[in-house]
């Protein structure tokens, strides 16, 4: 079978999560199913606490205690895949390195070295638009730029399949569209499947093709909704936009 | 920040003549020959520090730094590792437990019995006692590291020697530093102390036989060269930090 003619980037089967805690287990995720085309986006939703980070992390390889058929492009998930990316909220950048260095970090981890990391830096920094901030430290940035040297770490390694958990959730209003904005933007050149967890039903409607939604603990799948409308110029004006947030915001909060 | 610097020179000079303006005021109040005044003091100290009090003063820093070096070198990856791997910590914990309040110094007898009394014995207190007091603070640190740190890392495809190198070693760095800056004045006291006993080198010896001889300037030249040695290693450590963890000192 040839890898690129695997239609579904991302196949989950009857997974199932539980997480032990001395003598108690807490399940996370209940007989958890569905899938992922590649090239698409696709929004998780649900209440706190049902298992959103806990899928994330399985399907970046980071969780290896489950139970059912997790795939990635064909193959069960592997902790170290080279084209997977992750993101996390708040504390993806390591504060003693520079943003130059923070950037370069998985580059440097997978061996890339010279040349070829230097212009990979540079061109990701040039693309959020944070060159310029190359010699601070991510004290010095603000929370939105942050998140944006976060996003460009993950970029500079060309991955297929990006993960992102609530990236843009302690950021101000103005700041978090101006980034979902940035990530459509991205995603549209690259073309890369991307599973981005979210509380924000504006933002996974905005955000997904398809949107999951979990239902609370353990978490399982509520219901899967299309959007094919998604990233659309003047989408989020549209009634039709109003309407899938109304109905989602329905599921969530009967 | 240069400005910052020279103010920083002023206090510290204004400081140092404090002490001596007080220092000056009590001997002339006692009036007593075992407290000679600064003057005669620092002049005792710049006759005899080119004469015999160099070799006791290079003797005595030698057996710090060499002291203070090899404990950073055994506790800095002990530490790590044992805040970082359960299985090491779970089965060394009982053990650093027991250990860690035995007030090492009453040791020295049996060092010196073992070792001789030269620099091996002083050596060896002096790394006992400052291993710990750097050991502990480095564990702890490196356990309190977010997790989320080493996932998000780790998911950029690093394996274990890549989150010590990239993680936990500078995570921990500033600790190593503080630890080792109060570690440094426990190590200068079980110095002194080790070396008042059965010792012919070394500024605790000078210090115990000026006073044996009622020679008292002498023996605050001994103080004054006790007093530079910690101020020196003091200095040095605070560089060091500086330079060692920039991202620390970066104006927000
Ligand atoms: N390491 C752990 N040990 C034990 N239980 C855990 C652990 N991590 C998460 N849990 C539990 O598993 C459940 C799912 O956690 P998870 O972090 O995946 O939720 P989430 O949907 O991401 O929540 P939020 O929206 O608040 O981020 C929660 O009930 C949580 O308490
Ligand atoms: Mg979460």
């Amino acid at each position: 079978m040839i890898q690129a003619e695997q239609k579904n980037m991302v196949e989950v089967n009857g997974l199932s999560v539980v997480y032990r805690q001395g003598k108690q287990e807490v399940p996370a995720l209940r007989d958890v199913s569905f899938a992922i085309s590649r090239g698409s986006t696709c929004a998780l939703i649900g209440p706190s606490g049902c298992g959103k980070s806990t899928l994330l992390y399985v399907l970046s390889g980071l969780l290896e205690s489950y139970s059912g058929r997790v795939l990635v492009d064909g193959a069960p998930v592997a902790p170290l895949r080279r084209e997977t990316a992750l993101i996390l909220q708040d504390y993806g950048l390591l504060p003693w390195k520079k943003v130059y260095d923070n950037v370069g970090l998985g580059l440097e981890i997978r061996g890339v070295t010279g040349k070829e990391r230097s212009t990979r830096i540079e061109r990701v920094l040039t693309e959020v638009g944070l060159w310029e901030m190359r010699d601070r430290y991510p004290s010095q940035l603000s929370g939105g730029q942050r998140q944006r040297i976060g996003i460009a770490r993950a970029m500079a390694l060309d991955p297929d399949l990006l993960l992102m958990d609530e990236p843009f959730s302690s950021l101000d209003a103005l700041t978090r569209e101006n980034l979902q904005r940035q990530l459509l933007d991205i995603w549209k050149r690259k073309r890369m499947t991307v599973v981005l967890v979210t509380h924000s039903i504006e933002e996974a409607v905005f955000l997904g093709q398809k949107i999951i939604v979990l239902s609370g603990h353990p978490g399982r799948v509520l219901s899967i909704v299309e959007n094919p409308r998604m990233g659309e110029a003047g989408y989020h004006k549209t009634s039709a936009f109003h309407a899938l947030t109304t109905e989602l915001r329905e599921k969530l909060v009967p | 920040m240069n400005r910052r610097l020279y103010v920083n020179l002023f206090w510290t000079i204004a400081s140092i003549l404090f002490l001596i303006a007080g220092w000056q005021l009590l001997a002339s109040v006692m009036n007593k020959p075992a407290l000679p005044g600064p003057l005669v003091s620092f002049y005792t100290f710049a006759v005899e520090i080119s004469g015999g009090l160099w070799h006791h003063f290079v003797v005595s820093s030698y057996r710090v730094v060499i002291s203070l070096v090899l404990s950073l070198a055994l506790a800095v990856p002990c530490g790590m590792i044992m805040g970082r791997e359960e299985r090491v910590d779970r089965s060394l914990a009982p053990l650093i437990y027991i250990v860690y309040p035995v007030p090492k110094i009453v040791f020295l007898p049996v060092l010196m019995a073992l070792l001789g009394i030269g620099d091996i014995s002083k050596i060896t207190l002096i790394t006992l006692v400052v291993f710990f007091q750097i050991l502990v603070p480095i564990r702890d640190a490196a356990r309190g590291i977010n997790p989320a740190v080493i996932n998000s890392v780790k998911s950029l495809g690093a394996g274990r020697w890549d989150i010590y190198k990239h993680v936990v070693w500078p995570a921990v760095l500033p600790e190593v530093l503080t630890s080792l800056r109060i570690a440094s004045g426990t190590a200068i006291a079980i110095l002194f102390f080790s070396e008042t006993i059965s010792s012919q080198e070394g500024l605790g010896y000078y210090l115990l036989d000026a006073w044996s001889r009622a020679a008292y300037p002498e023996m605050f030249a001994g103080i004054i060269s006790m007093s530079l040695l910690g101020f020196i290693i003091y200095i040095a450590l605070d560089y060091l930090e500086r330079r060692a963890c920039p991202w620390k000192y970066v104006q927000l």
